[in-house]
């Protein structure tokens, strides 16, 4: 269990970076792509790509292979362990509960109706 | 960076009061956390019952209160229907900043590094990534980041 959880850790420490998310986002819709590629569609340097991408493929998120001078990199979801996938739905649960408050925040209270306030 | 902790935040265009009001207030919160019925005790060492329905009733412990501005509570989301005590649960804290006449919500989840997500719910949360799809999951968070 222990090399596991560690595995794990490593894998939401990766992904507590909201950039490196992205690059995995973008890769993710890229299929196989290479940082040059990835960093067009981002607004950082293709070098931070580069170490985001290193990153990952240490905790095995991505991986790559060198075709000429390029390296090629793909997204590996099964990396993303059943912890890793755990945290991602925290998140996106509470962006639902958070989309879900400012609904009812800016709904205009009974008495205020049709007089908006200045 | 700490890596166990999830944050997310959003600008609501309403007053930082109503916003709290929101967050706190049992009617409010049967409609954004769950279907269910919560019961709100709003002071350190209260307990503050999140109701999903189905999904079970979670009584969290209040940490910290300063109305109208923060928020801290533990919760055991993975043991429906148990009390959140220091070593079941995560804590959840919930920042409110007033910008001009808007209110930026800042909420975060931390202490997942030391729980150990129950064998039912790690099932649980595998199955229902599985269903939702990888992607559809890594698309909830790029819809975030447009969103800042």
């Amino acid at each position: 269990m222990e090399p596991k959880q560690d595995a794990a850790d490593a894998v939401l420490a990766a992904l507590a970076d909201p950039m490196r998310r992205r690059v995995l986002d973008v890769l993710a819709s890229h299929g196989e792509s290479t940082a040059t590629v990835l960093a067009t569609a981002m607004p950082v340097t293709r070098q931070a790509v580069v170490q985001h991408l290193a990153l990952l493929e240490r905790v095995a998120l991505v991986t790559s292979r060198r075709v000429g001078r390029e390296r090629r990199y793909t997204v590996r979801p099964e990396a993303l362990t059943a912890t890793a996938r755990y945290l991602m739905l925290v998140a996106a649960r509470w962006d639902t509960r958070l989309a879900a408050i400012k609904r009812l925040a800016e709904l205009p209270p009974p008495s205020t109706l049709g007089l908006p306030e200045r | 960076m700490t890596p166990d902790r999830v944050e997310r935040e959003i600008l609501i265009a309403a007053p930082v009061e109503r916003v709290w009001a929101v967050l706190t207030e049992p009617e409010h919160i049967a409609v954004w956390f769950g279907p269910g019925a919560p019961s709100v005790d709003l002071r350190p060492g209260g307990f503050m019952v999140l109701d999903h329905g189905d999904y079970g009733s979670f009584p969290t412990r209040i940490e910290k209160v300063d109305p109208p501005n923060y928020l801290a509570y533990r919760w055991a989301s993975g043991h429906p229907g148990e009390p959140a005590t220091d070593t079941n649960s995560t804590l959840v804290e919930f920042t409110l900043v007033a910008e001009g006449t808007s209110t930026r919500v800042t909420v975060t989840e931390s202490g997942f590094g030391t729980l150990v997500i129950p064998a039912g719910r790690e099932a649980n949360a595998s199955y229902e990534s599985h269903s939702q799809g990888w992607t559809e999951v890594v698309q909830a968070f790029a819809r975030h980041a447009e969103q800042r």
